[in-house]
């Protein structure tokens, strides 16, 4: 059990570092940071934004919605969301698909460490990665959050942004599974955007299959359960799907790695 | 140390190797020897535990390599063909890496890391980020990262390919200090390779392999009759004629040679048995009334010895093919050879 911590951990501080080092991460978080700042004004300060809202109906004289922190949210998160569907893939990418080109895959495995490992160590590396990216963002919506009155609930914070960690482990482990599978990271890229777009949006495809089949899509649905939880609803069934991906993922990645020997290289 | 017995591999329908069998000695260095294509890339991943084979079992120490992988990955150091470098690391923490992920305890790592540093010479590159690197510091980095967790057995394939004659060198004599400490296997296309690096020689074809043995007794099995070469003046026809006529003379044969001063020839005679003609051949010579400025002999080479073994196989390959793929043909000649009548009259009645 050490041995595979330890394998995990050796895997997990190279893959982070090997992010640190690339100019393409800090592409991508410059875009990324550039895109969320920009709706976070809008959605807070721009004229059809919150805090117009607010005035207008200060100015009627009616009372403020009390719930006006929570559609900040429930907006805020859901644009993150979206960006990040754009994102993500590109950070998974090159999990697999580099190593392929580089011929390192090799090395992992003829190591003595199992599949598993060598794909935990990559998909927590690439979720913090991910994670660093989101903490200015989230600074700035601190911020914005300090001024509301009520304050808002601790509970509704955790579990909206747990969502999104969550959606993102979901997409970066499927991701991670289609870079396994070739060695060009932008058919990697696409494929998983591809993916990952057919998931955002099968609950409207569901939506032309009537009966059990239209039922069972929808419930693979991406945005669906993600939009629960930006608006503080604990859905078990939202999380044993996230949950679900991630592990089929890794399942799926650790399989075809092994498939890989069997095949004429 | 390590032993191969009886391996195939096949992919679909194409076999890579057909019953691959040797053993190499405890700190002994054997040398895999083959043209691009003989499988000796799939024999190396076989025995890193990389590729599973169809059949047949091969074992490094006391450990089965498909049986106990992982007992088996923490002693081999494996350097596939293209050297498994991230280039966005320094060597140190690469090797840093390595020695990780190969199972080598905390407490020993610094040390590991800084002897496999010396040992490759890469004292002065330690902090350099890999990618701006040198192909021959690449390839030492490639050496070190197999060697990095001290392990028994090590496996370089082809270590100095695309190597400048200098970094061949210095790759040589590193892999040679190696032995001893470690059993290493390595492979190559390259002939002088293996007689300057290697203890002992695995010839392989077509997947198979042909023949092993000591570099210096493959040379003298495989050279059967003796060659000498000669440098003459005068007629050239005459010469020839006198050495035709000698006893035991194979064949004689006329070497081009622009750097020759006119009326000299170069040429080169086969004997057939280890009679030692050279006697005979300068009193010819002289007797003849020739001018003789050099009389050598000359050992088969390696590069014969690898040449003959290899095509001697292609040959018997085809024939058995054409004999399995066309038997009509055979017998629309019923007269070719004695041998060719037997199997007609075979199939008369």
């Amino acid at each position: 059990m050490r041995i595979v911590a330890g394998n995990v951990l050796a895997i997990y501080r190279r893959e982070l570092q090997s992010y640190f080092a690339s100019p393409l991460s800090y592409v991508v978080a410059g875009i990324f940071w550039i895109i969320g700042g920009f709706f976070l004004s809008i959605i807070l300060l721009g004229p059809q934004g919150i805090i117009a809202q607010v005035a207008a109906a200060d100015q009627v004289g009616t009372q403020a919605p009390v719930d006006v922190v929570y559609e900040f949210l429930k907006a805020y998160l859901g644009l993150l969301g979206s960006l990040s569907m754009f994102i993500l893939p590109i950070l998974s990418m090159g999990l697999y698909a580099e190593e392929r080109k580089r011929g390192t895959l090799e090395l992992l495995a003829t190591s003595p460490m199992t599949n598993w490992a060598v794909a935990l160590g990559k998909l927590l590396a690439v979720l913090t990665f991910y994670v660093t990216l989101l903490l200015p963002l989230l600074l700035c919506e601190v911020v914005a959050l300090s001024a509301s009155e009520p304050p808002v609930q601790l509970g509704v914070l955790l579990l909206g942004h747990g969502g999104l960690v969550l959606l993102a482990a979901a997409i970066l482990s499927l991701g991670m599974f289609i870079s396994s599978l070739t060695e060009s990271t932008v058919l990697a890229a696409i494929m998983s955007f591809a993916l990952v777009l057919t998931l955002w949006v099968i609950d409207l495809v569901a939506a032309a299959f009537p009966g059990w089949l239209g039922a069972a899509l929808e419930h693979l649905s991406l945005l669906r359960h993600y939009t629960d939880f930006t608006q503080g609803i604990l859905d078990t069934s939202g999380l044993i799907l996230f949950v679900s991906y991630v592990g089929l993922g890794l399942f799926l990645t650790a399989q075809s790695i092994e498939a890989l020997r069997f095949q004429r290289s | 140390m390590i032993e191969v017995e009886h391996l195939s591999k096949t992919y679909g329908a194409t076999p890579a190797i057909r019953d691959v069998s040797f053993r190499v000695e405890t700190g002994e260095i054997l040398g895999f020897l083959g043209p691009n294509g003989a499988g000796k890339t799939t024999t190396m991943r076989i025995l890193t535990g990389y590729l599973p084979a169809t059949s047949g079992s091969a074992r490094i120490g006391e450990y089965e390599v498909h049986a106990d992988s992982m007992a088996v990955r923490r002693r081999i150091g494996y350097l596939p063909e293209s050297p498994p470098l991230y280039p966005d690391m320094s060597v140190e923490g690469f090797l840093h890496f390595v020695a990780r992920i190969k199972g080598v305890v905390a407490g020993d790592r610094p040390q590991r890391v800084a002897m496999a540093i010396a040992r490759c010479g890469l004292d002065d590159k330690q902090t350099v980020l890999i990618r701006k690197l040198s192909k021959g510091y690449r390839q030492r980095v490639g050496i070190a990262q197999a060697i990095v967790h001290d392990p028994p057995a090590i496996i370089l394939d082809e270590p100095t390919v695309g190597l400048d004659p200098r970094q061949i060198i210095e790759v040589r004599k590193l892999i040679r200090q190696l032995a001893g400490d470690h059993t290493v296997i390595l492979s190559t296309h390259i002939l002088p390779e293996v007689s300057v690096t290697c203890d002992r020689v695995a010839i392989i074809n077509r997947g198979q392999v042909v023949a092993t043995d000591t570099p210096q007794n493959l040379m003298s099995r495989l050279s059967g009759g003796t060659g000498y070469e000669l440098e003459l003046e005068g007629d050239l026809q005459v010469a020839q004629q006198q050495l035709q006529a000698l006893p035991h003379i194979q064949q004689v044969t006329v070497l081009a040679d622009d750097n020759l001063p006119s009326q000299r020839h170069r040429l080169q005679v086969m004997a057939a048995t280890a009679l030692d003609p050279g006697r005979a051949i300068a009193a010819a010579v002289v007797q003849a009334g020739l001018g003789l400025y050099q009389l050598r002999r000359t050992a088969a080479t390696l590069e014969d010895v690898f040449i003959n073994l290899t095509t001697q196989e292609t040959v018997e390959f085809e024939a058995t093919d054409r004999e399995l793929v066309a038997p009509e043909a055979v017998k629309s000649h019923p007269t070719d050879s004695p041998v060719v009548d037997l199997a007609a009259e075979e199939n008369a009645p």
